[in-house]
């Protein structure tokens, strides 16, 4: 044997080598046997179709939408489709939404979909996606707009502008601050599309300049006007309603109470209301903010229109129908007095409601 | 002596029929602006001419009720008027949403509570 052979410096250099060449092979089973056994139970056509994807779209996650693709009737599964999907956000991983398998689709999910494609893209994250086989579903999301703002390229701004070229599509608006000018207008299209001529809604605006307010202030504990609010309105052909949803990604309600600071007028609200209403969960106490009943019992004072309950009480005067919230564990519409803990959790706040013919206005 | 003057402010008109949130840092047309350059001026008139300053809430899209807490419970809290002070010089006309004089009435009373 030459004597290079044994001097200690081979000898080192040569284990290291045969180290990693072991790591590399045990790599390359455990890979193996990972693709083996994703591939158990799946008929060849999927797998050919798996290819084929991974051949496109290499490195993407594959996310499947639920069937029934909608947040006011399928709220915990598409929670779980959006707590998914701000994990991938986090971790900066490409997506691909898998919506061929939907049957039925609504304008609550659609929005929420549109605001996590933005933030996506705006992070410069590849998001992509297929369309429903349904064609009433695609016919939906096509005339939504999704589509043509899924290939645009989106840059970080304070403020977007999503419309379509649908006259009956979704148009969607986002900002970090009150923008009362925006809605005033949103509102006045609405009222020109249900009573044939602009009107103005001051149920509505109050809403929507309440539910801004609350993003701008409350969406991230300690950081005012660090989220995004965003507002979708779409017509209705078929009822020739107006449809607001509204969205934030902030801590939600719940969350919010809860870190309330001692500068806050609601610090202190759990014992001062645990002293005085028992309440069994969240979502009753849901149905006590908006009766104003917390701000009463820890404020000792009438919420005077303010907040949530303000947008309760625009409901209860007939300036909106068909109200539903959902933050933190809770679905609830106040319309018909549903209030109900879900099974996971929405990191945020969604608001929905309907605007027509039978809700108050001015001319 | 009681005022007998008339002053008349519409806030539609003379500030804007899109009025905004609380501070001028979350948005345009806010309750902050709106109390420092129209309202507070007015008001000060008012009690200068010892006249009744008759704000007229109607022709906007809607209000906020920050809005509408920050211009008039500021009044109070920022401006250092008096609650008496206020309420003799002011009234509100509202006949497109009657509540808001009710509550603006309520945060008049607040600011001064808290004072």
């Amino acid at each position: 044997m030459k004597k290079l052979y044994n001097e200690w410096k081979f000898k080192a250099y040569n284990k290291k080598r045969s180290a990693n060449r072991n790591n590399r092979r045990i790599a390359y089973e455990i890979w193996k046997s990972n693709k083996r056994t994703s591939y158990l139970g799946v008929n060849k056509f999927d797998i050919k179709e798996r290819k084929i994807f991974n051949k496109n779209y290499p490195k993407f996650i594959r996310v499947k939408a639920p069937e029934y693709f909608s947040f006011i009737k399928n709220t915990d599964e598409v929670i779980r489709l959006i707590s998914y999907l701000k994990e991938l956000y986090d971790t900066k991983q490409k997506v691909y939404v898998v919506l061929k398998d939907v049957k039925q689709i609504d304008y609550s999910a659609i929005v929420v979909l549109l605001s996590i494609m933005v933030k996506f893209k705006a992070k410069n994250i590849k998001f992509n996606g297929d369309m429903p086989v349904d064609i009433e579903s695609r016919e939906i999301l096509e005339k939504s707009g999704f589509f043509e703002n899924l290939y645009k390229n989106f840059e970080e701004k304070e403020s977007y502008d999503i419309s379509t070229i649908h006259s009956n599509g979704i148009h969607t608006h986002a900002s970090k601050k009150v923008d009362s000018t925006l809605s005033s207008k949103v509102i006045s299209s609405a009222a020109a599309y249900i009573w044939g001529e602009p009107r103005r809604c001051q149920g509505v605006q109050r809403a929507l300049i309440e539910l801004m307010q609350n993003t701008n202030n409350h969406a991230e504990i300690g950081k005012p006007g660090e989220k995004h609010w965003w507002l979708s309105v779409n017509q209705d052909k078929q009822s020739r309603k107006v449809a607001f949803s509204f969205v934030d990604f902030g801590v939600g309600i719940f969350t919010n109470l809860h870190n309330k600071t001692e500068q806050s007028k609601f610090f202190g609200w759990f014992e001062k209301m645990a002293s005085k209403i028992k309440y069994r969960d969240n979502a009753q106490l849901l149905e006590l903010i908006l009766n104003g009943e917390l701000h009463q019992t820890v404020t000792g004072k009438h919420y005077r229109g303010k907040g949530l309950p303000g947008i309760a009480d625009v409901m209860r005067r007939n300036q909106i129908s068909n109200l539903h919230i959902i933050t933190n564990d809770v679905f609830s519409c106040p319309s018909n007095g549903t209030y109900k803990k879900l099974n996971k959790s929405f990191s945020g706040t969604f608001v929905y409601w309907e605007l027509g013919e039978e809700n108050e206005s001015c001319k | 002596m009681k005022a007998v003057n008339k002053l008349s402010l519409v806030v539609a008109t003379e500030f804007t029929s899109t009025p905004g949130p609380r501070y001028k840092i979350e948005g345009d047309f806010s309750g902050e602006i709106f109390r420092q350059s129209v309202l507070e001026p007015k008001l000060k008139q008012a009690i200068n001419e010892n006249a009744i300053l008759l704000i007229n809430l109607d022709g906007t899209a809607g209000y906020g009720t920050s809005f509408l807490e920050e211009a008039f419970g500021g009044l109070i809290r920022e401006n250092e008027y008096d609650y008496q002070t206020i309420i003799k010089h002011i009234e509100f006309k509202s006949e497109e949403e009657e509540y808001l004089i009710e509550d603006i009435h309520a945060y008049l009373k607040d600011a001064q509570n808290e004072k």
